[in-house]
């Protein structure tokens, strides 16, 4: 049934855009999990117990292969460190 | 299809639906409901898809000058750094960032091409992305620094996604609103044509020659009751015009008749019997003079259709009423002596503003006063006066004669009436025609009233009211 909504709306919604190849984005696979991961480690603030917490998860994440979540996790727990140094 | 022929250089005749103001009126009403949707379209669309637009358009607009701001600060590195930095903490996954040295070489960023085909520095595009296994749309800026090449973006999949859904609700909003309107503007079709069909139908009904027809009223008060109502007061008009003329064509037919058909008689009757040339001679002087009424009477007549039709406001000049009025007096005083009555007068010096027809104001208030003398009885009064009310300029006669029953007032007005205590008289049931016809050619009207209420005989007061001009 969503078709039938989506067919003449697709047409109106037409967006003009670059018709070359979608460019590539770098930051979703495990190369850029394992940059988190350093860069998290060097953070000062790694061993609080919220950035320790998340970067557990986002490693874990990225060892099974989930490298969106795990990305997402890692990021949340650089902000949490960064808010660590900036709270402390 | 009409057989009728088309004139030269008239247009051709619309097809019958645009004929229709029922249609037109319809269409309006689909353009003006199409026009208020489509500008509530147009402020939701500005208040909702344009604002996140826009709110990226400033984000990166934002971060690219910060970005610019560290590399002026911290140089290359330092801005390599920001960049990374912007990276790690984008929990969202949306920022898009490259920098790229002069030689193409790549600094910074999770865009892994610099892309082919975009303008230069300050130019904003939008491109395709492809990130966790699937493409989305994306909206980026160019800025060069010196030896260094940066595009800042966002990734709009959301927005898009957003955008979708309004121009789906858009899209489905707009086809109710012209189902919509199309039924309303059917319904107004309807409803006119309804409203319209009693006036058409009456029209049919005269135009196939019954004037009895007359609009019914719905009792609304609306437009189509003040068009129904006005319709129905032409047409009481028109039938009372034509009654009118009936009554005209009747009373001279029967009114003319009689003298004719004497003068004829006697002049046969004289032409039979006479005994010599001079009776021949008086038959034919009397023919003459029977003749001669005759004449008159068509005058008058003439007199009054002329005043009715305005044709002599043409002739319209300021003067001095009272004077007329005076110049009457004068006349009619010897006559009314000669009657053993008195005629008093009650005159201004002056009137001012009044412009009218001189000879036919002194015609109509010369019958009043000739009436007023013939009914009054030796030793009566006859009165004329003049007075300024205001707003109007009034003329009265009266008398102390018998006076007219206030049922009868209506008809004297008309032509050719004789009230019954009157057939005894000469006359010929023209002069009070000729008043009201005057005065109504000065913006006024006649009006008959006792001359004292009250008393017996009441006598009869003419008033005859004059419009400033």
């Amino acid at each position: 049934m969503h078709w039938l909504f989506s067919l003449p709306v697709s047409a109106l919604a037409i967006i003009p855009i670059q018709a070359e190849r979608p460019l590539r984005v770098t930051t979703d696979g495990a190369e850029y999990c394992q940059t988190l991961v350093l860069r998290l480690a060097a953070s000062p603030n790694a061993t609080a117990e919220l950035p320790r917490f998340l970067g557990e998860e986002g490693r874990h994440l990225c060892a099974n292969g989930r490298y969106r979540a795990g990305i997402a996790k890692l990021r949340r727990a650089l902000r949490a460190a960064t808010a660590e140094q900036r709270g402390g | 299809m009409s057989d009728a022929p088309r004139l030269p250089g008239l247009r051709p005749t619309p097809p019958r639906l645009l004929q229709s103001a029922g249609f037109r009126f319809a269409l309006l009403f689909i353009a003006i409901y199409s026009v208020a949707a489509s500008f509530l379209v147009a402020v939701l669309w500005w208040a909702t898809a344009g604002a996140l637009d826009r709110q990226t358009i400033a984000s990166i607009r934002t971060d690219a000058s910060t970005l610019v701001e560290r590399f002026r600060e911290s140089g290359t590195p330092g801005l390599v750094e920001a960049i990374e930095e912007r990276l790690a903490l984008d929990a969202q996954n949306e920022t898009i960032y490259l920098l790229v040295a002069a030689d193409g070489r790549r600094l910074a960023g999770n865009l892994r091409d610099w892309p082919t085909a975009i303008g230069e520095d300050g130019t904003w595009f939008r491109t395709r992305i492809q990130h966790d296994g699937g493409v989305a749309e994306a909206r980026v800026h160019r800025r060069d620094l010196p030896g260094l090449r940066l595009l800042v973006g966002r990734d709009e999949s959301e927005r898009v996604q957003l955008r979708l859904l309004l121009t789906e609700g858009v899209a489905w909003s707009l086809g109710a609103v012209l189902i919509f309107a199309g039924l309303g503007a059917a319904l107004i079709r309807r409803a006119l044509q309804a409203r319209m069909r009693p006036a058409v139908a009456t029209a049919l009904g005269i135009a196939g020659g019954d004037l009895s027809h007359r609009v019914p009223l719905s009792g609304q008060g609306d437009e189509f009751d003040r068009l129904g109502a006005t319709m129905n007061d032409m047409l009481d008009r028109i039938a009372s015009l034509m009654a009118g003329l009936r009554g005209v064509s009747d009373a001279i037919a029967h009114d003319l008749r009689t003298p004719i058909a004497r003068a004829r008689a006697k002049l046969e009757e004289s032409l039979n019997t006479a005994a010599g040339e001079a009776e021949l001679r008086a038959a034919m002087e009397e023919g003459i003079a029977d003749l001669d009424n005759i004449s008159r009477v068509f005058q008058a007549l003439l007199r009054i259709a002329e005043a009715e039709a305005g044709a002599r406001r043409a002739a319209f000049a300021p003067l001095d009423l009272p004077e007329v009025l005076r110049d009457a007096a004068e006349f009619y005083e010897a006559m009314a002596e000669a009657h053993e009555q008195r005629l008093e007068t009650d005159l201004p010096e002056h009137l001012a503003h009044v412009v009218g027809d001189r000879d036919l104001l002194l015609q109509a208030v010369a019958n009043l006063l000739d009436n007023a003398i013939k009914f009054t009885p030796p030793g009566g009064v006859i009165r004329l006066e003049a007075r300024d009310t205001g707003a109007r300029i009034e003329v009265a006669v009266s008398d102390s004669g018998p006076g007219l029953p206030p049922q009868d007032r209506a008809q004297a007005l008309d032509r050719f009436y004789r009230a019954d205590s009157s057939r005894h008289l000469p006359g010929s049931g023209l002069g009070l025609s000729l008043v009201r016809a005057v005065a109504q050619l000065h913006g006024g009207e006649a009006v008959l009233l006792d001359a004292m209420p009250g008393a017996d005989p009441p006598g009869l007061r003419v008033v005859i009211s004059l419009a400033k001009l």
